[in-house]
């Protein structure tokens, strides 16, 4: 007896979907509600960020690195000015460098609010959890304006150290919001780790086996997911990160709920580091003087950071001349983004939603 | 004294506006001929029901009472800009709603594209002609009250499944398989619920009075509400009607973060804005309905004697609706499988253990007080009811498979990059 | 039931019955006619509401509008070439000739029926219903469910997969 038939169809998710965060787009092909393809459609905001990058000096590129991945304009920025001190070799000093680490890991923090809510958001919690972590990554923005006059795009980070030096009131403010942050994550986990619901549809849902994850070089939360143990911070420390006690917070199968999981010990991870920073927040110029036209000697340099999504990598080749050679960036959330067909495929068109919430995409970042 | 002296039963008692219409209706007989008065009859009904209750119900707590107790729940303030309080706000969006261009898409079925919304407005006034708002107070106090409601509470479906249809826009197909099939799975434990509700009371009317059957009469006989008798029942009825009226942790067929809003992607200005205040208009019913069955109605213990037995009964469907908002604004959504699974696995199985339970209860009422059903056994019942339920629901779950223990909640932490942490043996069940 | 109220309600449920079978017969889109077909149902079920009949009326509506409509509706999505204009059939000439005879049956049966008025007819509620249909007539009843259970089951069978069975027949 033959079964019944049913005809594969496709269908467009994105580039205008309420859950693609930006102007992405999904060609899936769906058996009833089952996909059986799905083929990524990217460069919808494709800016030609690293060919522009070629005919600016260096001070000039930092600017673009904001706007790569705007939900976290500071790593993008330490990132980038670790590869130009690399390049140049230019010594940034302490109290910079204590600085930096500060900013990325309140950065982080702001990005990770933004990745939990968004991602509850796509399983269907309709705005309660995303407006909740706006909140509490409101108060970091706070500090950023505080600091460096920008929320979104800072561009506070500079070669030799950061900008301008803290102000006056950020200590107080700072201390007084990472006493509050564990708070808020507790809270968050309240809502939704113990959610069943949320459980239901997170919970083996976009699995990612590590031996995946390995092969296809993913970085951050999406690894770490799958129970392996990796961070840039500890295996090539950079800003003095060898000096701070933190975990590395990892999860069991790697699902789209291990990648919650773990974004939300992350959080109270950085609230440790900060706390640590502040402590020992050491005195000192925040910045050393570097000619305004840099020409740094002839060669090539490849600095990473641990970003909120994961390795962020800037590769430079400099001719001795005033701006780039060649200005590359390993964008974490677009090499994370190569498994969703494996993620998905097989699940339903809502898994695939939460597939696409748990990588945690930022679309400037991966069409750049 | 003078406020006592009203309460007469009279023309002029105010706790029950059914006396008053009466009065009116029994004067205009007299001069009027009889299809007239039925007709002022029928507006009657439709005024005082839907214009006095159900309008601005929608409007204020619907519209406007949503969108500011969520607004709390995300600690945000809500509308507040128009009118004092926002109180304007649901105006607003109804003019802004009207004065948007309506667009059709090319590839539409235009006719069935129109009809749609217009068929999901109708049952939703019909609805509320069941619905008693006192003793008297009720337009058509029908003897099959629960199966007109069943019944007319199906046809909406129908519309949104051919306003998904008519589209030609593929995440509205989603949208229309979506809620038909949700809604036939869901039908089956609702209807099998308030087959349990009108196996212990013996009556498909919903109000009755003193002298005339009904549920609510029943419940104020015996002094019970029957949420206390059938907490089970309660419970079904409540996840299904949430399902078939798509709110949240159920609102699959308009899923905005899946399917954009489902049958109702390509629908803009006021056919829109139909469809999203019907839907609001359903919820009323469906709270107006489960409060009338299984809170009691517009019975209050007795203070219904004092206090107006429709401003009981209006506070009961909006104490009800504040449940749907609740939910709306902490729960998120399942998926469709685990919807179904959770309506064919979990909740018909449990309504007809259910139904098996009322059934022996009342053979045993009905031997043990040789016929007489006397108060002492319902409260017996109660008791009973409400242990098995909780049993019930817990052990039913267990056995389907449900450990929450079995899921740990926070990461694993690691001090050092040391690569693939294997799983620690033994090794975590995979739900 | 007297009075010009029953007498507009039957004259205006009749023609909305006829009209909306005749859109049936007449619309080429199929999806019209199922919507028409469900209109008519509609109708019926007033005409049952006006003979003092509620349960069979709101009965009908959920069976034939919730349910047995909706399942056309679903069985049109669901096959491929329901789209297609329906006029041209090679079946229009057994199918005039089959209506013709229908016709003609149902016209002998009404001309043959004597039809007689009952002044003040018994309400017949739904117990009395249920009554009759676990004693009188428990036998139809019965094998009505055994026919229905059959179709359930034949319905699973029809929709399952070839690999599910292929890993029911492992076990």
């Amino acid at each position: 007896m033959n079964a019944l038939k049913s005809e594969p169809f496709v269908l467009n998710i994105g580039p205008q979907h309420p859950s693609t965060h930006g102007v992405f787009r999904v060609k899936v092909t769906v058996d009833g509600e089952r996909i059986i393809d799905a083929e990524m459609v990217m460069g919808y905001l494709h800016r030609s960020m690293e060919k522009l990058a070629e005919e600016r000096t260096y001070t000039q590129n930092i600017p673009f690195t904001d706007r790569t991945d705007y939900l976290s304009s500071m790593s993008n920025n330490l990132g980038y000015c670790l590869a130009v001190e690399k390049l140049a070799t230019i010594e940034v000093p302490d109290r910079g460098s204590a600085i930096r680490v500060i900013m990325a890991e309140f950065q982080r923090i702001a990005s990770h609010c933004m990745a939990a809510g968004a991602f509850t958001n796509d399983t269907g919690a309709w705005q309660t959890p995303v407006m909740w972590a706006f909140r509490e990554r409101e108060k970091i923005l706070d500090l950023f304006e505080m600091t460096c006059g920008a929320r979104l795009t800072c561009n506070y980070m500079r070669i030799g150290g950061v900008a301008f030096d803290l102000p006056k009131e950020f200590e107080p403010h700072a201390r007084k919001l990472v006493d509050t942050l564990p708070g808020f994550v507790d809270e968050l986990e309240g809502l939704m780790s113990e959610n069943e619901i949320f459980l239901a549809r997170t919970r083996g849902v976009a699995v990612v086996p590590h031996e995946l994850a390995a092969n296809a070089s993913l970085a951050g939360p999406m690894l770490r997911g799958s129970g392996i143990a990796w961070d840039i911070r500890k295996a090539d420390p950079y800003c003095g990160y060898e000096k701070y006690d933190f975990d590395i917070p990892i999860g069991y199968q790697g699902d789209s709920f291990d990648r919650f999981i773990v974004r939300l010990e992350e959080m109270r991870q950085s609230v440790k580091i900060i706390k640590q920073a502040l402590d020992g927040l050491p005195s000192g110029p925040h910045s050393t003087q570097v000619p305004l036209a840099l020409r740094p000697p002839k060669g090539e340099a490849y600095a990473r950071v641990e970003g909120p999504r994961g390795e962020l990598g800037y590769y430079l080749v400099s001719d001795e001349g005033p701006s780039p050679y060649r200005f590359h960036i390993r964008p974490p959330s677009f090499i994370n983004l190569s498994v969703l067909k494996q993620m998905t495929v097989g699940h339903s068109v809502a898994d695939a939603i939460v597939a696409l919430g748990s990588v945690d995409i930022v679309v400037g970042e991966i069409d750049r | 004294m003078s406020l006592l002296m009203l309460i007469t039963d009279n023309w002029y008692d105010i706790r029950d506006l059914g006396n008053v219409s009466h009065e009116i209706l029994y004067q205009l007989d007299r001069v009027l001929p009889y299809s007239l008065v039925y007709i002022i009859a029928a507006l009657m009904g439709f005024v005082a029901s839907f214009l006095i209750f159900v309008l601005p119900s929608q409007l204020f707590v619907g519209v406007l009472g949503e969108r500011k107790i969520i607004g709390r729940m995300q600690s945000r303030y809500g509308p507040n800009r128009v009118g004092k309080f926002g109180l304007l706000q649901p105006i607003a969006d109804a003019i802004k709603l009207i004065q948007k261009e309506a667009l059709t898409p090319k590839a539409a079925d235009k006719a069935v594209m129109y009809i749609a919304p217009i068929v999901f407005v109708a049952p939703a006034v019909l609805l509320f002609a069941v619905v008693p708002f006192g003793g008297h107070s009720v337009f058509a106090d029908i003897p099959v009250s629960i199966v007109y409601f069943i019944a007319i509470s199906g046809l909406p479906v129908l519309a949104a499944f051919i306003g998904g249809w008519s589209h030609a826009n593929k995440y509205s197909l989603f949208g229309s398989m979506r809620i038909v099939a949700m809604t036939i799975s869901y039908e089956v434990p609702l209807v099998l619920s308030l087959l349990s509700v009108v196996l212990i009371t013996g009556t498909m009317r919903l109000g009755g009075h003193d002298g005339i059957d009904g549920i609510v009469q029943w419940q104020r006989d015996y002094h019970i509400w029957l949420i206390f008798l059938q907490p089970l029942a309660f419970l079904i009825y409540f996840f299904c009607v949430s399902a078939e009226l798509n709110r949240t942790p159920t609102d699959i067929a308009e899923a905005e973060s899946e399917i954009v809003a489902g049958y109702l992607t390509e629908y803009s200005g006021m056919k829109w804005g139909l469809f999203y205040g019907m839907d609001i208009g359903y919820a009323l019913a469906a709270a107006a309905f489960a409060s009338t069955v299984f809170l009691g109605g517009w019975s209050m213990f007795g203070l219904d004697r004092w206090i107006p037995s429709w401003l009981i009964i209006i506070a009961k469907t909006h104490l009800f609706y504040f449940i749907f908002i609740w939910t709306r604004g902490t729960l998120p959504r399942l998926r469709i499988d685990q919807l179904m699974t959770f309506a064919w696995k979990f909740l018909l199985p449990l309504s007809l253990a259910n139904l098996l339970v009322i059934a022996t209860e009342k053979v045993i009422w009905n031997k043990a007080t040789d016929g007489n059903f006397d108060n002492f056994w319902v409260y017996i019942f109660a008791a009973v009811n409400i242990l098995l339920s909780v049993a019930a629901v817990f052990i039913w779950a267990r056995l389907l498979g449900y450990r929450p223990e079995a899921t740990p909640k926070r990461p694993r932490l690691v001090n050092t990059a040391s690569g693939y942490v294997p799983i620690p043996a033994p090794s975590r069940e995979v739900r | 039931m007297h009075g010009a109220g029953p007498n507009l309600a039957f004259w205006v449920l009749a023609a909305l019955t006829l009209v909306s079978a005749g859109g049936v017969m007449v619309s080429r889109n199929l999806l019209h006619a199922v919507l028409f077909l469900i209109v008519s149902f509609l109708g019926v079920a007033g005409f049952f509401i006006l003979l003092s009949a509620p349960f069979l009326g709101m009965a009908q509506i959920i069976i034939y509008v919730g349910a047995i409509a909706v399942l056309v509706l679903f069985a049109i999505l669901l096959t491929p070439r329901a789209g297609r204009d329906n006029g041209e059939t090679r079946w229009a000439a057994p199918g005039v000739l089959l209506s013709i005879a229908l016709m003609a049956v149902l016209l002998f049966v009404i001309t043959d029926t004597k039809w007689t008025t009952a002044k003040d007819a018994p309400e017949i509620t739904a117990a009395d219903l249920g009554q009759a249909l676990l004693s009188t007539w428990v036998l139809p009843f019965e094998i009505a469910s055994v026919l229905l259970t059959a179709a359930l089951i034949g319905s699973i069978m029809l929709v399952r997969s070839p690999e599910e069975e292929a890993e029911d027949a492992l076990q």
